[in-house]
């Protein structure tokens, strides 16, 4: 966000409400109508074809001017403004009250009837104007009463004979067609509604610009200043630059125009919500591209961000082997390309046609990117590369190896051979891995520590995609990421949750159970899935988020596109726990301290959900599988357990499906054997390890393995008879008294830890107290 | 409550001790001395045991002198108030000793720490010119081996604090009350009277009792303790009473709990409040800055203040019952286990061949 302000806040001095704003803008035009003329004036002197005008030429324009801008408001029902033009058009008249031009009297004429069809329209709609408009629209109302009997007889004439043709009552016709006919060419381009105008009246507006080389740098200070006020029509400004990009020449020129029509783009929608038009964002792609190419065959010239501006409007002089600094700002070009890229994903309906389209559009901006990149790097811009290699890193970390690939080659065709970069120099045998690595060690070296961070972050969701869960879990560690990511921003925050569940995904699918779900517990356990991850508001039931806040978090939320699967994360999440909290509940026994002991909460309150429905009907979705299963699991059904996890259809979304279900197969004979043991284990002095072995079908290598680990690990007081084969159990179960005892030093422990909260908790609040009776004192 | 366990003594009545009270009774006629011993017989016991295990209250007359409350009758509250009035007016006809002086209670297994007690002997105490006690007979504890009859009145800090019925932090430090000090213990003597005496005796060994010389030889040595020791202490079925006491005890430490986080919650409240409250100071503060620089009228700042009400604190009583009761039930545990010890051993080495 930083790297817009950069360019935007330069020109753009911040909104207000649109209605005001024309409030504020008429007000000031009554103000300067005078110098408004004046500058008219100079305007038309700039230009070398034109001819100096009368004054009668000049009334004349100014005339025009404000019959159009009549016209234009009355298109958008605008009263203010027409009140406005109307007040300036008569102070026009007023000069030269002997002469009336003809096209007044059309003027008023016309707004008369506008005016009675337009309160008319009020009349009859059930809608309100709004306060503002109202009030002038009845001011017009008298206003043109009183002023339309002043010429009656001439309006009179008019309607016998509306045709516009040149009388001897007003020479100024004449002049009109004469402008019509010299320059029938710039029209479109003064203004784009005055082309769309009904042809009964001439759309001729003040000035006449022509673009060439030689005005152009003239013309670009013009904009330059004009922008970021509040009145300038910042599509005519987008078209006059791109019209001076056509005549431009010269690189320089080329260079100075494109520096002004990228931001001018970027601006033209000033609101943080809305998107850019892909169209416009596509030619800013081209733009940026034409941009990078001018500089890649020009070495001579640099841009840099800090320099200071010293803009002669001259073509300089440069020598070869010099170089020649322009300031402004392509990392923030590119920056701003893919937020708004982003932008457009997050408003676009990720179930149509149009997100696709436009997420195609996203190999060229990565072609973008990676040219910004070779650019940067060759002219060691150091702080730049790595701005553009974390945008680089951050459309591949989460994308598998064959879209990388693809992507990459597309790319590598797409820019010139001479280019080519050290940081991900690659010859042939190009790897997805290699690439992720080179650019992370990159940043890792020379980022700043923002952008280490989101790195690291990236590099370990990358290895998590690839399954290789101890070398993201050692990167993890290492790191110390999880100490202090809580004091890191809320994007980063984002990316490692995004990055946990990955890892924890990682971890199921080596059938790490116990590591998956301590992994994913953080996230899954707080029912607040979709906040965390940033894939979709979750709906605030008690506290009403202010506007703000969720306009941030609106703006915070991935594209679709990016999106892990949240069912098949909680299918995940809910399996492990499972697999966890079935065995552990077993063993709990009908001792309420452990039952107490709770590893999910979301799967026991779920599970305590489904055995109190009176009536629980087949499975439907997910969930409802897996507290099947889960029951299944608790009566030691293990073979309906597996069916029911077999069932679960969201698998399939897993890569190699099927080695999944084999390995949670196996976890679930394994956890009915351990659940089944501590059920059991009371009822039974022996049990032979052959008939455990038929019964959850595991080798005998298997329950022995299973056996000795509950042994080790004091879940089981028992022993293994090699001899016999056989588990001999030495059940001893504590007295009412021990347990009593038990809980008690549990409780005292806790009573004591509450105390001790509570004495600072007091001494901090008595801290406060004496203060203010000190205070008090005084 | 007193903090070591005040054993209760049988005394046999002799006759001079009985003149010398009476006399110093007589000069005390005011009643400025403070109580400072319980003095009562057997009657509590017999209606407390009776109902076990239901609680029972009773009323206890008697009078007290020279710093000696003597309770010499009693009878038991069977439900409606109008039973008492009803009782003390017939004692009064048949002239018994009528003078209201306490009341008794039975408990089990020392819970007796109770909101329902205090406001009962609060009554009394303000009544009666603090010269009121409650008996609390724990008859469970009795059953195994000792008698546990024991009588209480509140501390004169606890008094004052429950007149301004305002237990905050505050005025627990203002009146130096503690847990350990909501009650004093007074001392009991039980005393039966001769016939009673002489039927414990006969009960016990009815050929010693009366000698073979007649009642005129029976002197002080030749007769034991009525009711030779009997085996009630040597028990060894420990666990139920343990069990009970610590199932207690916990249950209390769960309410205590419950009044932590009250109070918890009250202190992240007050913190709350307050530093709302010098926000807004500190606002106000800054405002009339720029009205001092701007030549306006300040604006008040004590407003504030009143603005923000700081939410009230709870009331300590409850969480100080909790501690009186907690305290009982562990010296309770550490009384019966000190004894049960020893017997364990005792009865280990009994055991060895």
């Amino acid at each position: 966000m930083s790297k817009e302000e950069f360019v935007g806040s330069r020109f753009f001095t911040g909104g207000s409400d649109t209605e005001t704003e024309e409030e504020i803008i008429s007000s000031e035009e009554d103000l300067s109508d005078e110098g408004n003329a004046a500058s008219d004036e100079n305007d038309s002197e700039d230009e070398g074809k034109r001819q100096v005008r009368s004054a009668k030429d000049k009334r004349l324009e100014a005339l025009e001017a404000c019959i159009k801008a009549i016209e234009n408001a009355e298109k958008i029902n605008d009263w203010v403004v027409i009140q406005n033009e109307f007040d300036k058009l008569n102070k026009i008249i007023s000069k030269d009250p002997l002469k009336i031009p003809r096209l007044y009297i059309k003027t008023i004429a016309s707004l008369e009837d506008f005016l009675s069809e337009a309160l008319q329209k009020e009349k009859e709609s059930k809608k309100k104007m709004n306060a503002i408009q109202a009030k002038a629209l009845n001011s017009m109302k008298q206003k043109i009463k009183k002023n339309n009997r002043l010429y009656e007889e001439d309006i009179e004439k008019w309607r016998q004979n509306p045709v516009d043709e040149p009388t001897d009552e007003s020479g100024y016709e004449e002049d009109v067609v004469k402008h019509k006919s010299r320059k029938p060419a710039v029209d479109d381009e003064e203004d784009d509604i005055s082309a769309s105008q009904d042809n009964d009246f001439i759309p001729v507006g003040g000035k006449i610009i022509e673009y060439t080389s030689d005005n152009l740098f003239k013309k670009l200070k013009e904009i330059m200043e004009a922008r970021g006020k509040k009145n300038t029509d910042r599509l005519e400004q987008i078209k006059v630059l791109q019209k001076l990009l056509e005549v431009a020449a010269t690189p320089y020129q080329k260079i100075r125009v494109l520096i002004a029509l990228i931001p001018a783009q970027f601006d033209y929608n000033p609101s943080m919500s809305n998107y850019m038009n892909v169209d416009m964002w596509k030619s800013t792609q081209k733009e940026i591209n034409q941009l990078l190419t001018i500089l890649e065959t020009n070495p001579q010239f640099m841009i840099y961000e800090f320099m200071e501006e010293d803009i002669d409007d001259k073509e300089p002089v440069i020598e070869p082997d010099q170089l020649f600094g322009i300031r402004g700002s392509i990392v923030s070009f590119i920056d701003r390309l893919d937020d708004e890229f982003t932008k457009s994903l997050q408003n676009i309906d990720p179930h149509t046609t149009d997100y696709v389209d436009r997420l195609k559009d996203e190999t060229d901006l990565y072609d973008t990117i990676v040219r910004g990149q070779m650019y940067f790097e060759k002219n060691e811009l150091n702080e730049s590369t790595s701005r553009v290699v974390m945008r680089r890193l951050e459309h591949l970390y989460y994308k598998p190896d064959q879209v990388i690939q693809t992507v990459e080659n597309t790319v590598q065709q797409l820019y010139p051979a001479g280019l080519n970069s050290k940081i991900t120099s690659h010859t042939t045998g190009f790897d997805p891995t290699d690439l992720i690595h080179s650019l992370c060690v990159y940043l890792y070296k020379n980022g700043e520590s923002l952008l280490r961070t989101r790195a690291m972050l990236c590099h370990i969701y990358h290895h998590a995609l690839h399954n290789r869960f101890y070398v993201a879990r050692d990167m993890l560690l290492m790191s110390h990421l999880q100490d202090n990511i809580h004091q890191s921003d809320v994007g980063t925050q984002i990316l490692h949750n995004r990055t946990m569940v990955q890892v924890g995904l990682c971890a199921f699918r080596e059938g790490m159970i116990k590591e998956a779900q301590s992994c994913l517990q953080e996230i899954c356990g707080t029912g607040r899935t979709k906040e965390l991850l940033a894939q979709g508001l979750q709906l605030q039931r008690y506290t009403q988020l202010p506007a703000e806040q969720e306009k941030l978090d609106r703006q915070r939320q991935l594209p679709f596109h990016m999106h892990i699967n949240l069912e098949l994360l909680e299918c995940a999440y809910l399996t492990c726990s499972m697999l966890l909290e079935i065995p552990s509940m077993a063993a709990a026994g009908s001792n309420p301290e452990a039952r107490k002991k709770v590893i999910s909460k979301p799967f026991r309150r779920m599970l305590d959900y489904n055995e109190r429905q009176v009536f629980s009907g087949p499975p439907e979705n997910t969930r409802d599988h897996i507290m099947g299963a889960a029951k299944a699991l608790a009566a030691g059904e293990w073979k309906k357990c597996q069916e029911l996890i077999g069932a679960i259809k969201i698998w399939d979304l897993m890569p190699e499906t099927q080695k999944i279900k084999e390995m949670l197969n196996r976890k679930i004979q394994e956890e009915g054997l351990r659940t089944y043991l501590f059920t059991y284990s009371a009822y039974y002095e022996t049990i032979g390890l052959e008939q455990l072995a038929t019964m959850f079908s595991l080798p005998i290598n298997a329950v022995t393995a299973i056996i000795s680990k509950m042994i080790w690990n004091e879940e089981l007081v028992a022993s293994l008879d090699q001899v016999d084969n056989v588990v001999v159990l030495h059940r001893v179960e504590p007295t009412k008294v021990q347990q009593l005892a038990l809980s008690f030093a549990e409780k005292a422990a806790s009573f004591v830890e509450a105390n001790e909260r509570t004495l600072e908790l007091k001494q901090a609040a008595g801290q406060n107290q004496r203060d203010q009776q000190r205070q008090k004192g005084k | 409550m007193a903090t070591n366990g005040t054993s209760t003594t049988i005394t046999k009545e002799s006759p001079s001790n009985v003149n010398v009270t009476n006399v110093t009774a007589a000069l005390d006629i005011e009643g400025n001395v403070p109580l400072e011993s319980v003095q009562l017989d057997g009657l509590i016991i017999k209606h407390c045991r009776e109902f076990f295990p239901n609680t029972v209250t009773g009323q206890l007359l008697g009078l007290d002198v020279n710093g000696v409350l003597e309770v010499t009758n009693c009878f038991p509250f069977p439900g409606p108030t109008k039973y008492q009035v009803d009782m003390m007016r017939c004692l009064r006809e048949v002239n018994v000793d009528h003078n209201t002086v306490g009341w008794y209670q039975s408990t089990y297994l020392g819970s007796f720490v109770t909101h329902k007690l205090i406001e009962t002997q609060y009554n009394y105490q303000q009544t009666f010119n603090n010269k009121s006690v409650v008996i609390v007979h724990d008859v469970s504890r009795s059953t195994h081996g000792n008698l546990s009859l024991r009588a209480f009145r509140f501390t004169q800090a606890f008094m004052d604090a429950q007149r301004e019925n305002k237990f905050t932090s505050e005025s627990l430090l203002k009146n130096k009350l503690t847990f350990s000090n909501i009650f004093e213990e007074l001392p009991i003597t039980i005393k039966n009277s001769h016939l009673i005496t002489a039927l414990l005796h006969s009960l016990d060994d009815f050929e010693n009792v009366i000698p073979q010389g007649g009642i005129s030889t029976l002197d002080k040595e030749t007769v034991t303790g009525p009711l030779t020791p009997n085996f009630d202490t040597l028990e060894l079925s420990l666990d139920p009473y343990i069990e009970k006491n610590l199932e207690f005890l916990l249950e209390a430490i769960d309410e205590h709990g419950q009044e932590q986080s009250n109070f918890a919650f009250w202190q992240r409240s007050v913190t709350r409040e307050q530093t709302k409250l010098q926000t807004a100071l500190q606002k106000r503060k800054q405002e009339n800055v720029h009205r001092l620089a701007a030549g306006q009228e300040l604006l008040p700042e004590e407003e504030i203040t009143k603005l923000f009400k700081l939410p009230p604190e709870p009331s300590r009583l409850d969480s100080l019952l909790i501690t009186a009761q907690i305290n009982n039930y562990c010296k309770q545990l550490n009384q019966y286990s000190g004894p049960t010890l020893g017997k364990l051993f005792m009865s280990g080495e009994l055991q060895k061949p």
